[in-house]
């Protein structure tokens, strides 16, 4: 054997003196609780997980214990853990630290998070795992804290990242990983540098099919482990769509990635129920949204601008103040207008001032006082959200604004406001990450997002793990508007509202058509006019539809082949 | 350990202590802190700053922990302890630091007759195995200093000999002819030459794993041309991960004086 023993020689000089000194001496009895204390503490296999015993307010699920004992005794403590939305990711990789820290195998530890996640993640720290987390909130507590939170943004700004680049960290956690997928970026750079014994990368986002980008979030984990950049894509460009290939791909993958589903947790989820509620303009409305889509035949001054007809359309859909707020947009910023502009923009302007009432608010307001409970309502204005939130507050309902740009301290609160105080949370896009909402049980889309991808991720707030009640989603649509049209075509099209987008993600992957969401982000967000928007759309559905056949038939001949 | 264990421990702590127990009911306990514990415990050292500085009166506090709450009365206001609880481990911490070095005589009932009390080292440690993963030994050892015999277990066998911190009537202590020094490193060789026995595939296995991923490493920088600077933090940040070490640590140990037949 040629290992190195270290054997405590502190003890003993500082025996000698109190020999020497003829004490202090300790208590018999302290000396043998001490005794006792250290042999529960002692851990006396390599393998197996301590950290439930320590943990008895916390009742980890099958999947989640088998998951931390995997990365610990197979994957030597580096993995990305790939679950799906809600099946406790945080709960994984808070096993996995506490497992660590019981056996003195991890002391300084830095975890990386959204902006919007840092004090949640502390505070599950504290509360379920008893690990004293700290939210980075000054510059010493880098050296001073053991375990600190904070977002990527913050640890990569002066002074902070020097500080970081001096430290050893034991083990390095970073949530909503996939960002990182380009290694040009600085927080790619960021993240290569730190010194890091252990590491997880959590992401929900399906990575797999993404060649790139699985190569580069693998490297961060484990350089080398799918060979070095220039011998990776020589093998893997090339030959992207030989299966043979992929499998070998996968396999290895496999070694650094778990990724549990739904389906296979065996846990019984509560039901998601979709309802789409058609909603007529007023008249007055009618006339705005018709004024705005007549705006094509009227020469290509539209097509010039930034703004296409069809975002008009759908903000006339959503509110008067949405449209409003564009067309004055656009009236600012265009340079030497045109009288012909100038006209037109007045005419519109004219119709938005006309407009008195909003069908969808008053039906919104229906609804909430129907279900008499939490309701988060998502909208893609800003202008629509400040609508919202007066017109409810005119008819006597407690509501709280969330936008992405909240800092993390004010979504916090505004989440604790929605929670004890009022009965509705309206947000915009980008509030629809990273903040966890299982208490609430009702959403309502009152618009549809650009990347319909989002609509997941809306749910995926509060249909999670903690979620008792089944979920309800109500998709707002004004008849007989291309609103209605996009909603048809997910609805119809793909089923999106009830798949879990990771499955049709894997459909995909098969043929290697990139993924849904780059599809479906070009289809909503890059159309010009609703035909070519039906078009890409068929094209699209068409090759979900030759995907699936091809995974039928592969696993009809794996059957036969059996 | 169970609830209850942890429960008598805590009184055990705060008996050893001289800490009055105010109340020890089914699943909690209620104790008047000494000075010393609160010290020790409550982390306030403004308060007895402030105090010393003004020569106030002191007050030091009392705590109640809930062992089981679903023994202890309703709306008890307490700490819950369990065994992850941080406070727990606190006063983990505390027990071994007040008790790390002991020294004590056999309370023998050889009444008014001469006795000799032969010197033993005792020295209680934690061996780990520790790569990317860990295992602890936890070992007791008993060195008498003068014929320089070495028992295991040492600290087990104490537990059926009356002991006293102060030498008893008719009582003497023979000097050790083995140094404590000596002795200590008597007792650091013999579980050196035990661990040397034992099976070491763990620590192969680790380096094994350390190898393949230097391997990946390695192939992962061949295209870099010159030295690259994140490859030797990689390189080093594998050798923290996977290098094999054992680390033998103290709980605590001491000297007893006892009879030829005590143990």
């Amino acid at each position: 054997m040629n290992v190195e023993i270290e054997f405590d020689s502190s003890w003993q000089d500082e025996f000698l003196h109190r020999i020497e000194n003829d004490g202090p001496w300790g208590n018999w009895e302290l000396f043998k609780l001490a005794v006792g204390v250290e042999k529960h503490l002692i851990i006396p296999e390599f393998e197996g997980l301590q950290a439930p015993k320590h943990l008895p307010n916390l009742t980890p699920l099958p999947h989640q214990l088998e998951t931390a004992k995997q990365v610990i005794e197979n994957m030597n403590g580096k993995a990305i853990l790939a679950d799906e939305v809600g099946l406790g990711k945080t709960i994984e990789a808070g096993l996995i630290l506490k497992e660590y820290m019981i056996r003195g195998l991890v002391k300084k530890v830095l975890i990386l998070v959204p902006a919007s996640l840092v004090t949640q993640w502390s505070y599950e720290l504290n509360s379920k795992f008893f690990i004293p987390a700290v939210s980075q909130r000054k510059s010493y507590v880098w050296e001073q804290c053991d375990v600190v939170v904070s977002s990527i943004d913050t640890a990569k700004r002066d002074p902070h990242q020097d500080i970081i680049n001096k430290l050893d960290y034991d083990l390095i956690i970073i949530d909503e990983a996939h960002k990182l997928k380009n290694n040009k970026t600085k927080n790619y750079e960021f993240v290569q540098n730190l010194k890091k014994k252990f590491c997880l990368l959590l992401t929900a986002t399906p990575i797999q099919n993404r060649i790139g980008e699985i190569f580069n979030l693998v490297s961060l984990l484990k350089p080398g482990h799918l060979g070095s950049e220039t011998a990776f894509f020589e093998k893997y460009k090339r030959d992207a769509r030989s299966l043979n290939d992929n499998e070998h791909l996968k396999e290895l993958v496999n070694k650094v990635m778990i990724r549990n589903r739904r389906a296979d947790t065996g846990i019984e989820w509560t039901k998601r129920h979709v309802e789409t509620i058609p909603i007529e303009f007023t008249p007055q409305e009618k006339e705005l949204y018709e004024a705005i889509s007549d705006l094509k035949s009227e020469g290509d001054w539209v097509q010039t601008s930034a703004f296409s007809v069809m975002t008009l359309q759908r903000e006339a859909c959503s509110s008067r103040e949405a449209v409003f707020y564009t067309l004055k947009n656009m009236h600012q910023k265009k340079e030497n207008p045109t009288k012909a502009f100038e006209d037109q923009i007045q005419y519109l302007i004219s119709k938005v001032e006309a407009v008195q009432s909003n069908s969808k608010a008053e039906k919104a307001l229906e609804l909430i006082q129907k279900i008499n409970d939490k309701v988060i309502i998502f909208t893609e204005y800003r202008a629509t959200q400040m609508y919202l939130q007066w017109y409810l507050k005119q008819n006597g309902i407690s509501s709280v604004p969330f936008r992405g740009g909240f800092k993390r301290g004010k979504k916090d609160w505004m989440r604790e406001l929605f929670q004890k105080h009022a009965q509705v949370l309206i947000a915009t896009e980008a509030g629809g990450e990273g903040i966890n909402l299982q208490f609430c049980n009702h959403i309502i889309n009152f618009d549809l997002p650009w990347n319909p991808m989002r609509l997941e991720q809306r749910i995926g707030r509060i249909h999670r793990l903690g979620q008792e009640k089944d979920v309800m989603i109500y998709n707002f649509a004004i008849q007989n508007t291309v609103e209605e049209h996009i909603l048809k075509l997910l609805y119809e099209k793909i089923e999106l509202f009830e798949k879990v987008i990771g499955d049709l993600d894997d459909i995909l992957t098969k043929l290697d058509f990139g993924s849904i969401e780059d599809h479906l982000i070009d289809i909503f967000g890059q159309s010009c006019s609703e035909g070519e928007m039906r078009i890409k759309m068929e094209n699209l559905t068409s090759m979900i539809d030759l995907a699936k056949d091809m995974q039928k038939e592969e696993s009809h001949a794996a059957a036969g082949n059996s | 350990m169970q609830q209850l264990e942890i429960h008598n421990f805590l009184v055990r702590y705060f008996q050893a202590n001289e800490c009055e127990i105010t109340e020890n009911g089914p699943g909690y306990l209620t104790v008047q802190l000494s000075i010393e514990l609160d010290k020790e415990l409550m982390n306030r050292p403004f308060y007895w700053h402030y105090l010393e500085k003004t020569g106030g009166a002191p007050n030091p506090m009392k705590l109640t922990f809930i062992t089981n709450p679903q023994i202890a009365p309703e709306n008890l206001k307490g700490e819950t302890i369990h065994f992850g609880s941080p406070r727990l481990h606190q006063i983990f911490q505390s027990t071994k630091k007040l008790a790390s070095y002991i020294r004590l005589y056999e309370n023998h009932r050889n009444n008014n007759q001469q006795t000799p009390l032969m010197p033993w080292l005792c020295m209680n440690v934690k061996i780990s195995y520790q790569c990317d993963r860990k295992r602890d030994i936890y070992k007791s050892i008993g060195l008498q200093l003068i014929n320089g015999q070495m028992i295991e277990g040492f600290h087990e066998r104490l537990q059926n000999v009356q002991l006293t911190p102060k030498i008893p009537d008719y009582s003497f202590t023979l000097s050790p002819l083995v140094k404590p020094k000596s002795g200590m490193s008597r007792i650091e060789n013999y579980l050196k030459a035990m661990i040397e026995e034992d099976n070491h595939s763990w620590a192969e296995d680790a380096r094994n794993r350390w190898e393949q991923d230097l391997q990946l490493l390695h192939h992962f920088y061949e295209d870099a041309q010159e030295e690259n600077e994140s490859y030797e933090t990689e390189k080093k940040a594998l050798q923290d991960q996977y290098e094999p070490k054992i680390n033998i640590s103290f709980i605590n140990g001491g000297l007893f004086y006892l009879t030829d037949t005590a143990v």
